[in-house]
């Protein structure tokens, strides 16, 4: 498994007055090379899910294992080292740098890496002539379509060759076109090898036929119907 | 691993350049304000140091020592009968009478120093030629010639004429015909200065024969001048004794003073700057913690977030310094330091039109450095501290 999570638990606040618990006894496995979806209406803790994958912070309690790596014995700053090794993220909306040209939105994973600017725009352009937007390298990413941002997103989360790719509510804003487009993008990501966790309560994404397993939340649970 | 963190380093100053750009009217805004304290601070320091300097290079030909007649803690004339009591102190050269003191011009509301000299008397008095700009000093026979400081001529206005009148005290009119001019780089004593010989100033003057305001001792050998201003106290005890190193180190206090106080001044509008700079970085806008929130995301540790910062805040305040001295090196150098002038040049109305050269030493750029960039540097980055902990996962979940 690649990602294996057991019995875990996530409580913002915890001890204080306002205490929130998020998850409450999550037993996950993902394996290498599948697609996922987590689903669930908005606050049912699949964003917190996420993050626990994603290495943003570890679980209150349980066990939480990605790539071999326990998460609850790592230091924040290795947190931070082990999640540019093996996720990559796409935000809800995308979350690109409006004001950075589209280049430089793809490469900024890479800077904190030490990787020479030469290697960086090689690598991104390969990217963008992968999806094809490698004539909108040079433009302000302000200025780009809302197509030309979800391919952005997704190759900026693809810069680092990690084998892990999560996207939370990827196609919330987007158009039906849009996100069959964006669904079957992950469906040649996963067929390249990549697992691919989606957070989302959209039909196009949970009831697409490459995702190999639904995962139901509500209340921070799994959900079993 | 020296080539990775070199690589990162560029790569994060890089990023901090952009980011400066992106932000361009808040980063030109700072600096310019930014620039502005530096200039006025370097502007002072320079101004300062000039001025000292001339001070110094232009004292370096007063007399060695002045013995001045004190009666009830205040100056009177002395005489000149004092001489032969200084006849045996073995190391004096010569001892010359000097009549000087202030006219007040009340058509101009200006006050002129006017000095009575026996140039003919004094060891190197030929060489006084050489601080004018044209003609030559008076001498004991030349009545009524009188050697003026740059700014008279302007006060006077003495533009097409060579002649002007004074009032002596029982306000009979006394006439000057201007037979040279000080040159203008010895302005810092010489602006308001009208040098005459020392009959006419005791004439103008009113002052009884057998009476001086000053003697000028010069010695034979520089380094006995604190001995032998000694024996001189011990030989007149009424007499006040002034050294030129006592007189070098008043003006260089008075300049200390003067600078100190603007000094103060200034490092208020430093300090109001920086307290600007420290609440401008700790508020943080939902733009500044989405960026913030997503760098984490996408594998930036706080670390580097901050080194962000730090690079920006050495970028604006490496570029206001550099601006702000070049600034103040052209004020001090073809604007004549005007906007100091009036703090730095006295009481005087006629205020001297220096031409200085600052001197700026590896100290004075570092001084200014320790007053300017290093609290901007802590002023920034240390709240920035805070705005680098944004939670990663606020950037999840819309």
């Amino acid at each position: 498994m690649l990602i294996e999570l057991s019995g875990v638990s996530k409580t913002y606040n915890q001890g204080r007055a306002n205490e929130v618990r998020a998850l409450s006894g999550i037993d996950l496995g993902v394996e290498q090379g599948s697609m996922v979806c987590l689903k669930g209406p908005s606050g049912s803790g699949k964003s917190t899910l996420l993050a626990i994958i994603g290495c943003i912070f570890p679980p209150t309690s349980g066990r939480a294992a990605i790539a071999g790596r326990q998460l609850a014995r790592l230091p924040d700053r290795f947190l931070t080292l082990h999640r540019r090794e093996t996720i990559g993220f796409i935000f809800q909306r995308f979350n690109i740098l409006p004001e950075l040209t589209v280049l430089e939105n793809i490469t900024l994973p890479l800077l904190p890496l030490g990787v020479a600017p030469k290697e960086r725009r090689q690598r991104a352009q390969e990217l963008l002539e992968r999806f094809g937007i490698s004539h909108r390298a040079q433009f302000p990413a302000g200025q780009i379509s809302g197509g030309e941002l979800q391919r952005v997103a997704i190759a900026r989360a693809l810069i680092n060759n990690q084998p892990i790719i999560l996207a939370d509510e990827p196609t919330a804003h987007l158009d039906t076109n849009l996100s069959r487009e964006f669904m079957e993008i992950m469906q040649q990501l996963k067929e390249a090898g990549k697992t691919v966790v989606i957070a989302s309560h959209d039909p196009l994404v949970f009831a697409h036929p490459a995702i190999d397993r639904t995962v139901t939340i509500q209340d921070g649970r799994i959900h079993v119907p | 691993m020296a080539r990775y963190n070199l690589e990162k380093q560029l790569n994060i100053l890089e990023y901090a350049l952009s980011s400066l750009w992106r932000r361009r009217m808040k980063s030109l805004s700072v600096l310019l304000v930014f620039g502005a304290v530096i200039f006025l601070l370097a502007s002072f320091q320079m101004v300062t140091q000039a001025l000292s300097d001339k001070a110094r290079q232009v004292l370096a030909h007063t007399p060695e020592i002045t013995l001045q007649k004190m009666s009830a803690g205040r100056q009177e004339g002395i005489p000149l009968a004092y001489r032969d009591k200084l006849a045996g102190i073995f190391g004096i050269r010569r001892v010359v009478p000097r009549i000087w003191g202030y006219y007040f011009d009340e058509v101009r509301l200006a006050n002129y120093t006017v000095m009575g000299m026996a140039v003919d008397e004094m060891p190197e008095g030929a060489r006084l030629d050489t601080a004018l700009a044209r003609g030559t000093m008076p001498g004991p026979a030349e009545q009524g010639r009188a050697v003026i400081g740059s700014s008279i001529t302007n006060a006077l206005d003495l533009a097409g004429r060579d002649t002007f009148s004074l009032f002596r005290p029982d306000l009979s009119l006394k006439s000057f015909v201007v037979i040279g001019e000080f040159s203008r780089d010895t302005d810092i004593l010489t602006n308001d200065l009208i040098v005459m010989n020392l009959a006419d100033a005791r004439d103008l003057f009113g002052i009884p024969g057998g009476l001086v305001s000053d003697l000028c001792v010069y010695v034979a050998n520089p380094t006995e001048i604190e001995t032998i201003a000694k024996k001189i106290s011990d030989a007149l005890p009424s007499v006040r004794v002034l050294t030129r190193p006592q007189i070098q180190k008043t003006y260089q206090a008075v300049f200390g003073w003067r600078s100190g106080f603007g000094s103060i001044c200034l490092l208020s509008a430093l300090a109001a700057f920086v307290i600007l700079a420290w609440d401008k970085a700790s508020g943080l806008s939902p733009e500044e913690r989405r960026e913030i929130a997503i760098l984490k995301v996408l594998g930036w540790e706080t670390r580097d977030i901050l080194a962000v910062r730090f690079w920006e805040s050495v970028i604006v305040s490496g570029l206001a310094c550099i601006i702000g001295m070049t600034a103040a090196y052209v004020h001090v150098v073809y604007g004549a330091a005007s906007l100091f002038r009036p703090v730095l040049m006295g009481w005087s109305v006629l205020k001297p039109d220096l031409h200085l050269l600052p001197r700026l030493a590896g100290g004075d750029i570092l001084l200014i450095l320790a007053f300017t960039v290093i609290p901007y540097l802590a002023a920034t980055v240390i709240p920035a501290w805070r705005s680098a902990t944004v939670p990663a996962d606020s950037a999840l979940g819309g």
